[in-house]
């Protein structure tokens, strides 16, 4: 097969670019319909049920992601509260209510949250943070006696050293949080300059902004990447216009398979963006194989097309088999339930087929067309004489390595072994963790404002832990039991048959009621019981004014049912509250958790201030109705609304707004664990479950699937690969030995990433495939030729001399070509691409190193069982 | 003028049917002050308010509101008790409006046993939870904005209404819609800073009782979060001769039955 596509290359050159350009181009039709997604959300599936939660929580509690803008004062004694900069906070924040998209209902600013304070004769007062910018002095440190008097706002809208204040912009959806962001900061630029320190931070700002400048990236990194490659490989082979050809292999491969990935309707996400990335190496590689034994060959030929024919030979059965199995390692990615990181896997493996039918097409039919036989005269290793070659530093150092891997075979064996067991060692050590946040390098604004602000507030980062008492149709049964039982007593106790038949009525509404609640996803007691209550308001209007009987029946029974549905509130029970409470205190000592806002919060406040504002009235009032009442005063004020982020109407489900100082999953982790732990050594005065919802929560699942799906895809196609090994070599013990270099690599790799203390986020996740798949082409290419060498010279000890010239200068060449080419990454602004760029890096060195040290030493060993094939041929042939 | 919002339900129109030409805005302003908030000597009323929010989920209020006017577009007592939801049963809104300053407001939450008064310097805050505003249901004063005819149809005077004080409201200006010949408000669109209505009362029914145009139905929308309030009144009657005491502080822990029946 190899034969003909290299004759159909060679012999129609025109027709083969021709082809390539034409398959490149069908690909971008609909590149036009490109669209881009840099929501990390979306690492999990729509129908995700942590998502669908999250989903629903923040629709029953409307609650919006939220940018938080930080001022800090630290020049002025009195911090922020100073007439300059509260003026400046007060029109920012009456400028952010003009910005499209900003949920202005729930803006939380000083002059748009309410405060309630003592009014003088036993009086309370609603009234704003700040009404007006204060006049002077005295009326600025009014403003903040009060807000640091105010338990909701301490902590979340000031800081506790009064030197910060934020403002909590709630937007409408997170893709406009980089625009509106970029909008605040042209508020703040219209104010006049002065000692106050501006901050923007927040989840949202964080992943919407990496997008934005994901992309910038994308622009800069693939193309710089790619042009490092191109000097080095020019440095190599100093032939301009041979050198073209990968890289024209190169980027034919990144616009076929973007091209693809687009008009098949893929969104580009965070993970498909790095496609360019990771295609740009492996696509360069296999060209960079043929031009090195191209190089190596001409002049033994001097014919372009003889020369082309003998490098394809020897070259085409590797190539394809390390295209298959990075493809397969690639592929592997499918398996993972993340659907982006799919895309990306399936995608990646397309690219890699498609470099390398351009690559065993187009590299050959470059040749052919652009390069003149004449202009080849002083090219290759002969030209310069094969002493020339040998006597290059880089050659002399691979000659050396050669033999003395070979002559301390089982040292060098050995000292694998050490580095194996330090990277076990490190491997244990390693943290799974990532934050959005830290994607930004250190000094990026984004993470300076995330450092200032949670020094001085609470946190920046939410999570919402949503209590709620169990919903089935058992439940909804044995809630209701108490209504049923109320009613059949007043039947039992009743005399005139006309209140018997009311109600009678009203116990076969509540059976209808009951049954259909039954059937909602998630049953409530209390719809059934307004339901009840809406249609006894219905009976009275069909009782004429005469029937005092009856009458005063439907009273009692309406009071009743308003008694029932009040014991159904769950979160009005000053027990249930009280244990909220503990549950929060318990949460304060965790030094993650910066502070937590619930319903209880609001009623100690308010029941507080109504006694008169005494600190020892700080608490959970003794009766549900005294709960209720006090939340109906606190509905007296500017923004009635502002409980039902806190409680749904019902009183069914609670919700805990978590401010975390910390975004990083392993944090989350942690305050979840501590959560159990209280609901384990306290249970819940009634049966309550709880669930989490929020940004920073959702990070930590899709993180968990993520780590768990890179290993199972990992694992996957290391089999994958070693069975395709075997097949490859038709040989167990040739593919057991091909795959220690890569072995060897990967623990490398992680050890040192346990080692160093990096996280395991995930860039390092998805970089564990490219590992395999590109470590394994090392070994494939030098067994490929030591077993060839080996049936060409009979001896292990000339196979081997050999292979430490041109194959070892190949992988070398290859490993330094992409080692180096990546390196720029390295002054990206964003982490991940640091990452990357240093982790291929030292994947090419590690994996060149190991495959060029642990091969020969291997082979030196394990010679006899190895070759016994070639030796049985050679018998054979020597017999004939 | 959005003081002729809902409780305007509970007013007694005393006007007689003019001839609505030739009125100057003044008179046009003074005349909806009294057809919205000075019906009859008093009044009384059972309420029932529905509040929708963004989603469709509902909450209920009913009370029973008591007016009495000292005189007619001056000093005026507010009663309101709370039937339900049950766990607020008995509390109770007592509201001395005046002219020349702030009102005296008072609470009194029985499960607190507890009467406290709730300073009311800024009118602009949800009565009970609700999207209408104290000022809403006690009117607010003509005097607080400068008033011009916008323009004038078969059925409407078309007021536009600017703050004298636009520190002290959120809305930069508001324009509403006053029938010609009950003289109430029957639509109030409030507008933001962007020009945008933001806020919008509308009267769903007007019922004519003891010979007096009065608003049975209103519904007030918070164009921005979604939500919205209905307010149903029932039972309305004028010049009951309610006495003066029982707007009194004494009368909060004890309402009075006469007028507070059960449903």
């Amino acid at each position: 097969m190899g034969r003909k596509i290299t004759q159909f290359a060679v012999n129609h050159p025109k027709w083969v670019v021709f082809l390539a350009v034409l398959a490149t181009a069908i690909s971008l039709v609909r590149v036009h319909t490109i669209r881009v997604d840099t929501d990390p959300e979306n690492m999990l599936s729509e129908q995700e049920s942590v998502r669908v939660f999250h989903n629903q929580t923040k629709r029953e509690f409307a609650l919006s992601d939220m940018i938080v803008l930080g001022v800090v004062n630290e020049k002025d004694p009195d911090g922020v509260f100073n007439p300059e900069t509260l003026g400046k906070i007060y029109r920012i924040t009456d400028g952010i209510k003009k910005i499209d998209g900003v949920v202005t209902a729930d803006l939380m600013a000083p002059s748009t949250v309410d405060d309630i304070l003592q009014a003088g004769l036993g009086s309370v007062r609603f009234q704003y943070l700040m009404e007006r910018p204060p006049k002077d002095r005295d009326e600025a440190l009014h403003i903040r006696d009060r807000a640091m008097a105010n338990p909701l706002l301490k902590g979340t809208l000031v800081s506790e050293d009064g030197k910060a204040l934020a403002i909590y912009v709630p937007i409408e959806k997170k893709s406009i949080a980089h625009r509106v962001s970029q909008q605040i900061r042209e508020l703040i630029a219209a104010e006049p300059p002065g000692p106050e320190q501006y901050h923007i931070t927040g989840l949202p700002v964080a992943e919407d902004t990496f997008g934005v400048e994901m992309f910038k990236q994308m622009a800069i990194s693939a193309p710089l990447a790619g042009l490092i490659i191109f000097l080095l490989m020019l440095f190599f082979f100093r032939k301009l216009t041979l050198v073209i050809s990968p890289m024209v292999v190169a980027m034919l491969t990144v616009i076929f398979t973007m091209g693809a990935l687009i008009s098949t309707g893929h969104t580009v996400h965070i993970m498909s963006s790095m496609i360019p990335i990771f295609l740009m190496p492996i696509s360069v590689v296999d060209s960079v194989h043929i031009l090195s034994v191209f190089f190596d060959r001409y002049q033994q030929y001097k014919d372009r097309k003889k020369t082309l024919h003998v490098v394809m030979r020897e070259l085409f059965m590797p190539m394809l088999y390390t295209s298959l199995t990075t493809a397969a390692g690639f592929a592997s990615l499918a398996l993972t339930p993340i659907p982006p990181v799919q895309v990306f896997g399936l995608f990646v493996a397309l690219g890699v087929g498609i470099a390398w039918i351009f690559t065993v097409t187009v590299v050959p039919a470059y040749i052919l067309l652009f390069i003149p036989e004449r202009k080849l005269e002083n090219f290759g290793a002969t030209a310069h004489g094969e002493e020339d070659e040998g006597h290059s530093p880089l050659a002399r150092i691979l000659v050396w390595g050669g033999r003395i891997t070979r002559e301390h075979a089982k040292l060098w064996l050995g000292l694998t072994g050490v580095v194996l067991a330090i990277s076990a060692y490190g491997i244990t050590r390693i943290q799974i963790n990532d934050n959005p946040v830290k994607w930004f390098t250190k000094n990026h604004p984004i993470r300076v404002a995330d450092r200032v602000l949670n020094a001085h507030f609470g946190g920046t980062y939410e999570a919402y832990l949503v209590l709620q008492p169990p919903a089935s149709p058992e439940t909804l049964r044995a809630a209701l039991e108490p209504v049923r039982t109320f009613l059949s007593e007043e039947t039992a106790t009743a005399v005139d048959p006309e209140v018997r038949q009311v109600v009678g009525e009203l116990q076969a509404k509540l059976a209808e009621l009951e049954a259909k609640e039954a059937q909602a996803d998630e049953p409530n007691p209390v719809r059934v019981v307004e339901a009840l209550a809406n249609e006894l308001n219905r009976l009275y209007d069909t009782v004429p004014e005469d029937r005092t009987a009856v009458l005063d029946t439907l009273d009692i029974l309406a009071d009743g049912l308003e008694d029932q549905r009040t014991a159904l509130h769950t979160f009005k029970s000053p027990e249930v509250l009280r244990w909220v409470e503990g549950l929060q205190k318990y949460l304060s000592s965790h030094q993650i958790v910066g502070k937590t806002n619930a319903l209880t919060d609001v009623v100690k406040k308010v029941y507080m201030e109504l006694l008169g504002g005494k600190p020892e009235a700080l608490r959970i009032p003794d009766t549900p109705q005294a709960v209720a009442q006090t939340i109906l005063s606190f509905q007296g004020s500017h923004d009635p609304e502002d409980v039902w982020h806190l409680v749904t109407p019902d009183f069914r489900k609670l919700n805990i707004w978590f401010q975390l100082k910390s975004g990083d999953n392993k944090d989350m982790e942690a305050v979840v664990r501590e959560v159990e732990r209280y609901f384990q050594e306290n249970p819940p005065p009634v049966e309550l479950s709880h669930a989490w919802a929020g940004l920073t929560y959702l990070n930590v699942v899709w993180q968990d699937k993520m780590v768990k799906g890179m290993l199972s895809s990992l694992l996957g196609s290391f089999a994958i690969v070693f069975v395709m090994m075997v097949f490859l070599f038709r040989s167990v013990l040739w593919g057991l030995l091909s795959m220690i270099p890569l072995s060897v690599t990967i623990a490398l790799i992680y050890g040192l990433i346990g080692l160093v203390g990096k996280d395991y986020d995930m860039p390092v996740a998805v970089l564990s495939s490219l590992t395999l798949g590109m470590s394994v082409d090392f070994a494939i290419h030098y067994i490929e030729r030591a077993r060839e060498l080996f049936r060409e010279t009979g001896s292990w000890a000339k196979t081997a001399a050999l292979m430490s010239m041109a194959p070892a200068r190949a992988i070398t060449r290859n490993a330094i070509v992409i080692a180096v080419g990546f390196l720029p990454l390295l002054l990206a602004p964003l982490v991940p691409y640091k990452t990357v760029g240093f982790f291929l890096a030292t994947i090419m060195g590690v994996s060149g190193v190991a495959t060029l040290v642990i091969m020969p030493a291997m082979i030196q060993v394990l010679r006899g069982p190895l070759f016994r094939k070639e030796r049985r041929e050679l018998e054979e042939k020597a017999a004939a | 003028m959005k003081r002729f919002a809902v409780a305007a339900a509970l007013s007694l129109l005393v006007l007689p049917t003019l001839r609505a030409q030739a009125l100057s805005v003044d008179e046009i302003v003074q005349k909806a002050n009294l057809a919205s908030y000075y019906a009859g000597d008093d009044g009384m009323a059972r309420a029932e308010m529905v509040i929708y929010d963004k989603q469709g989920r509902t909450r209920e209020r009913e009370f029973t509101i008591l007016r009495k006017d000292k005189e007619d577009g001056g000093e005026q007592f507010y009663y309101v008790y709370f039937h339900r939801p049950g766990d607020v049963r008995k509390t109770v809104f007592l509201v001395h409006k005046y002219l020349d300053r702030d009102d005296d407001r008072w609470l009194y939450l029985p499960a607190l046993d507890l009467v406290k008064r709730i300073a009311a310097s800024d009118k602009r805050t949800s009565f009970v939870g609700s999207h209408f505003f104290y000022e809403d249901v006690s009117g607010r004063s003509p005097a607080d904005d400068t008033h011009t005819l916008k323009e004038e149809t078969d059925r409407y005077y078309v007021l536009d209404n600017v703050p004298k004080d636009p520190s002290t409201v959120e809305f930069t200006h508001y324009l509403v819609w006053i029938d010609k010949t009950t003289f109430l408000p029957m639509k109030a669109e409030y507008y933001d800073g962007q020009g945008k209505v933001y806020r919008r009362m509308e009267v769903l029914e007007v019922k004519e009782i003891q010979g007096i145009p009065t608003v049975t139905k209103a519904k007030m929308s918070d164009l921005n979060t979604g939500g919205y309030t209905e307010m149903t009144f029932k039972k309305i009657e004028y010049n009951k001769g309610i006495p003066d005491r029982i707007f009194t502080e004494r009368y909060l822990r004890k309402p009075p039955r006469k007028y507070i029946r059960r449903r």
